[in-house]
């Protein structure tokens, strides 16, 4: 079970996608989102969805680990449509007593899941082709203007890297745990709601006590090999804007421009 | 700066009659765990400290470079204080300590950015970050690993580069607190062989903290610790001749020197000590030659 999350990991490559400046590779992640919810019809919706194609295939990261990005996300993606098939005019192309199923359902059925499956790929792309080092680094560097208001923002990135580090770490220990208490009797697997929450008691507490065990392990560690917070730090990779990073800027321009040119010119998709 | 010590006689680093208690949480009172141990550790050398759980090892090692202050006595590293706040990070980076469990030291998630730990919290330039990490990963021979994650590595692949990130701070001494307790038999020899090529190649001292007699015995010296205070220490011939001494404490021989030690007691007729299996060998070898010729048996 603990093998198949793939949420945050990344896969070093050279493709033009992993050269990128990460924190451009930030801003043209997050303005691609805000752009998928500003496509409101099929036709600008689809650019983005070509867009994403051309992105998927460039990263060099195998298609296999997108699909099983999607995979996690599946019975979201699911529900969300069949609740849009419900809903939308047109004609009617099925009905039982007053739920009726509509050719606007069926097309708002599949713009949300276009939507959906968009956003997750282009945020899969983000974290497959970034490492995570790079990425809580270019985080700290673009969130430094809020130094001002006394946000710590090395402390911020320097948790989210442990945290990104230990992610699988701990889901190996509670595999593990899961393991040990199943060899002693536990039943993890039957019974109501509550019973299998009750059932992760033993499970959670022996994780508890190992991660603050960890915890003091790492603090040292860390203590023993200088660190002493943000200050004075220097960086092994030193971010720098390049003409690939501009290319991709003007691409992310010209891809913005024709997704809001659709919108206007074409009827919008959601009814 | 110092490089001019190197060869002579002077200790790198010094415990000058040091004590450590611990607060006991449960009893509030206070456990002496080192009791006044004085010892010193010359630049170049590879010491083993042994000792069995709650001696004062562990203890001891972290007092090396400012981890914990002792509560009476001083530790000099490099002729400096370790009390002095001033030149904290200057003992750190001279000697840098291994622990035992290789998850739980590695900080970022690719292999040379953890290497890199070190040298951007010590505000080295980036050029010579980089360049001081390939060298390190290639010191410990996990150069082709360098963009893997850590947690796809095995436990002795882990310990090589949690010393890899102590290189890249170009310390003068490593301790290492059982940094193969965790490891299995192929591991512990890969971080072994490791540490062993260091010492010899890039002449960087060594203070290996293990339970296990057989890498005491590669040691240049062994010190050996009982409840908080230094039992004996010498070279691993000196410090395992005395097998009595060591049984009295509960402390193991390598099985070799087992070996000899009771076959002399039961009379008979073998050299003092042997410590590896190939001295071992060579002690029994005129031995069993006389008594397949059938001379001993009559004796005994």
């Amino acid at each position: 079970m603990v093998r198949d999350i793939t949420l945050g990991q990344y896969f070093p490559g050279k493709s033009f996608i992993h050269r990128l400046d990460p924190r451009v590779k930030i801003i043209i992640t997050f303005v691609y989102i805000v752009f998928i919810f500003v496509a409101s019809n099929f036709e600008a919706l689809l650019t983005m969805s070509a867009l994403i194609l051309g992105i998927l295939l460039l990263s060099g990261v195998p298609l296999k680990q997108y699909f099983k990005s999607l995979k996690a996300i599946l019975f979201v993606v699911i529900f969300t449509s069949i609740l849009n098939l419900f809903y939308g005019g047109g004609r009617v192309l099925w009905s039982l007593g007053f739920v009726q199923i509509t050719t606007g359902g069926v097309s708002n059925a599949v713009f949300i899941t276009i939507r959906i499956v968009s956003l997750i790929l282009f945020s899969s792309v983000l974290t497959f082709t970034t490492s995570p080092t790079e990425l809580t680094d270019a985080l700290e560097r673009i969130m430094k203007p809020l130094k001002v208001f006394h946000v710590k923002v090395h402390e911020i990135a320097m948790m989210m890297t442990i945290a990104l580090r230990f992610v699988p770490t701990l889901l190996e220990e509670t595999d593990k745990i899961m393991s040990a208490q199943k060899a002693r009797g536990a039943d993890m697997e039957s019974g109501g709601l509550m019973q299998r929450i009750r059932a992760l008691i033993p499970v959670l507490i022996p994780l508890f006590v190992s991660s603050f065990r960890r915890a003091y392990d790492l603090a040292m560690a860390m203590e023993c090999r200088c660190y002493h917070g943000g200050e004075g730090r220097t960086k092994m990779k030193v971010l720098h804007v390049t003409g690939l990073d501009a290319v991709a800027a003007v691409l992310t321009l010209v891809v913005c421009a024709a997704v809001i040119f659709c919108s206007v010119y074409f009827p919008a998709a959601l009814r | 700066m110092n490089d001019k010590q190197v060869g002579t006689k002077m200790d790198y680093i010094k415990a000058d009659n040091i004590s450590f208690s611990y607060d006991e949480p449960e009893t509030e009172e206070q456990r002496e765990v080192l009791k006044g141990v004085s010892l010193g550790i010359r630049k170049g050398e590879f010491v083993a400290l042994l000792g069995h759980n709650g001696s004062g090892k562990s203890t001891i090692a972290k007092t090396f470079n400012a981890m914990l202050l002792p509560s009476g006595g001083k530790v000099y590293v490099d002729n400096m204080d370790t009390m002095d706040e001033s030149v904290l990070y200057e003992i750190r980076r001279r000697v840098g300590l291994v622990l035992q469990n290789p998850d739980n030291q590695l900080v970022a998630s690719i292999v040379e950015e953890d290497v890199a730990f070190g040298p951007e919290n010590l505000g080295v330039p980036p050029d010579e970050i980089r360049k001081r990490v390939d060298d390190a990963l290639k010191a410990v021979e996990m150069y082709d690993y360098r963009l893997n994650a850590p947690y796809k590595l095995s436990g002795g692949q882990k310990q090589r580069i949690a010393i890899a990130g102590i290189i890249a701070m170009q310390p003068d001494c490593i301790v290492l607190d059982e940094p193969t307790a965790m490891l299995d038999p192929r591991g512990r020899t890969e971080v072994l062989n490791t540490i062993h090529k260091l010492n010899q190649e890039k002449g960087i001292t060594i203070v290996l903290i293990t339970h296990y007699m057989d890498e005491a015995v590669q040691a240049d010296r062994v010190i050996v610790m009982d409840s908080g205070n230094v039992l004996t220490e010498g070279t691993p011939q000196q410090v395992f001749s005395q097998v009595e001494l060591l049984k009295k404490h509960q402390l193991d021989v390598p099985q070799a020197t087992e070996l000899i030690y009771r076959l002399k007691a039961s009379g008979f007729d073998l050299p003092d000590c042997a410590l590896t299996i190939e001295e071992c060998v060579a002690a029994l070898e005129p031995l069993l030659n006389k008594a397949s010729l059938g001379e001993t048996y009559a004796d005994h």
